[in-house]
């Protein structure tokens, strides 16, 4: 696991708990989430179609799509409800020095 | 204990209550019996992706071949033709039967016709399963001008794709606004602002007088004596719910079949779930009938619940959604029962949403944003609905003000 792979998201208080922020890296966007255990990063766009989860509503270890609710497990990314299908990616997230950094491919 | 368990009728109901039975009940056996040849699909991407081409058909099932037969679930493609309740058993129409223990019944609903004093019936196209979206599909390819002949949800979701796919678009509403059957005006002004942004013509509070075929095409005379050249019609204006099988049984009909909150019948054993069933909404206090994506789903989870003996109260509070152009509808709860309206946002980038209260409790709320830009608010209203709390208008009406902090663990 290469350091140059850790890419700065911001400040751990830029989150609300069970909240969550938008990150966008190069073309690509990220959701990173402050859960009551910790921190935790998906993809920012729904698997169903093409839509933000930034606008969508985070409950327990859950987000839930803002445009047809499907639901996502946010620390495994597995879908649990329809229309979403396919799972959402996951991403590894550290926190060092108050600021949030997630491991991206 | 194994029973022989029959959902009639494979839609989203019908699928997620047999694998819902199945979840709860090991051993009993279940078949789905559905009149199309095809594993459950979901019907919203008919009138958007799937026209666009951004779905194929492959796309559309929810659950493969696989997951059934894992869960020993049997599907069989057969249409029934007649009931005996008494006896339990269903018959097709070369007298095959089929005996059930429980029977589910999740036939659905279909669409409304226009009635025509010419016989122009084989000329107007209508929109609820594949092959029907499949035709339209390959049929407008090659038209220019397309009328639509109703206004609601279904109408305008075409009108939207047929726009991006550059045809010219006419929608004739009979009545005096959008989407009149339970969208509030204030929203249904917005969605119709967008289609005639985007180039399509909205005719309201029209009537049809007569439809001409000529050489081809159509002439459309209106009630105020306009005529509408047009070289392609869909309809799309209203739907019933799919009873003709029970009309002339001990079936309890109203507006589809009725039911309690656990999803029974007015006969022991027969349950109904989905648009088939006008159902006893505890919060509201009233029976209600409804057609959307999350009710079929929920509904017929709380049915497979209560067929396997998990006994289940049905109390989801209605959601359901539209996307038309880059825009989504959501409403949730119910917006026609209200003394109390409170507007949160005025542009549609950022979303608005109006909330209906009553007693100042929110009955239900109608939003519209740019992709999902209201959902969360609109999931938010629901629970906060489910729960009869009471909000500060004020926070309701700000949209600097997250509603996250209002809903009570």
């Amino acid at each position: 696991m290469s350091e140059e792979n850790w890419i700065e998201v911001g400040s751990t208080d830029s989150i609300e708990e069970e909240d969550l922020i938008r990150f966008d890296h190069q073309d690509k966007t990220f959701c990173v989430y402050k859960l009551t255990d910790g921190f935790y990063a998906t993809d920012g766009i729904c698997t169903h179609e093409a839509v933000h989860l930034e606008d969508g509503l985070v409950m327990d270890d859950e987000i839930e799509c803002p445009m047809h609710q499907g639901i996502f497990n946010i620390k495994s990314g597995e879908a649990l409800s329809p229309p979403a299908c396919e799972d959402l990616k996951t991403y590894p997230v550290k926190v060092d020095n108050n600021k949030i950094f997630i491991k991206i491919d | 204990m194994k029973n022989n368990i029959i959902i009639l009728g494979a839609g989203q109901a019908g699928i997620y209550a047999a694998r819902e039975i199945r979840q709860n009940d090991s051993k009993s056996n279940i078949k789905i019996l559905g009149e199309e040849n095809l594993l459950p699909y979901e019907r919203p991407p008919l009138s958007k992706d799937f026209l666009l081409d951004k779905k194929k058909e492959e796309d559309l099932c929810f659950h493969s071949s696989d997951v059934l037969k894992n869960e020993n679930i049997q599907f069989e493609n057969i249409s029934i033709t007649k009931v005996d309740f008494e006896n339990k058993k269903l018959f097709t129409k070369n007298d095959d039967v089929y005996i059930y223990d429980s029977l589910l019944i999740s036939t659905g609903s279909e669409n409304k016709k226009l009635t025509l004093n010419n016989n122009l019936k084989n000329d107007i196209y209508y929109l609820r399963n594949l092959e029907e979206a499949k035709k339209i599909k390959e049929l407008v390819s090659n038209k220019n001008k397309i009328t639509i002949i109703g206004g609601g949800f279904i109408g305008l979701e075409i009108a939207s794709s047929l726009s991006q796919l550059q045809k010219k678009v006419i929608v004739i509403e009979i009545g005096n606004q959008l989407m009149g059957r339970i969208i509030p005006k204030q929203i249904a002004d917005l969605v119709q602002n967008t289609h005639i942004e985007h180039g399509n013509e909205i005719i309201l509070n029209k009537q049809i007088e007569k439809i001409t075929k000529k050489n081809g095409d159509y002439e459309i005379l209106l009630n105020d004596n306009s005529l509408i050249e047009t070289d392609f019609i869909i309809a799309g204006i209203g739907s019933t719910p799919t009873v003709k099988l029970f009309e002339n049984t001990n079936l309890k009909l109203d507006n589809g079949i009725v039911t309690n909150q656990f999803c029974e019948t007015s006969i022991k054993d027969v349950y109904a779930a989905g648009d088939v069933s006008n159902f006893y909404h505890p919060l509201y206090e009233r029976n209600m009938r409804l057609e959307s994506y999350q009710h079929a789903q929920n509904h017929g989870i709380c049915a497979g619940k209560n067929i396997a003996g998990v006994k289940t109260e049905y109390t989801s509070i209605p959601w359901m959604w539209s996307d038309q152009f880059n825009l989504n509808l959501q409403l949730t709860g119910i917006c026609n029962d209200f003394d109390e309206i409170i507007e949160r946002g005025n542009d549609i980038n950022n979303g608005v949403i109006y909330f209906f209260l009553k007693n100042k409790i929110i009955r239900g709320a109608c939003g519209l944003g740019i992709a999902g830009k209201i959902g969360r608010d609109i999931r938010i209203t629901s629970k906060l609905s489910e729960k009869n709390t009471i909000v500060d208008k004020q926070i309701l009406s700000d949209q600097n003000q997250k509603l996250n902090k209002l809903i009570q663990k």
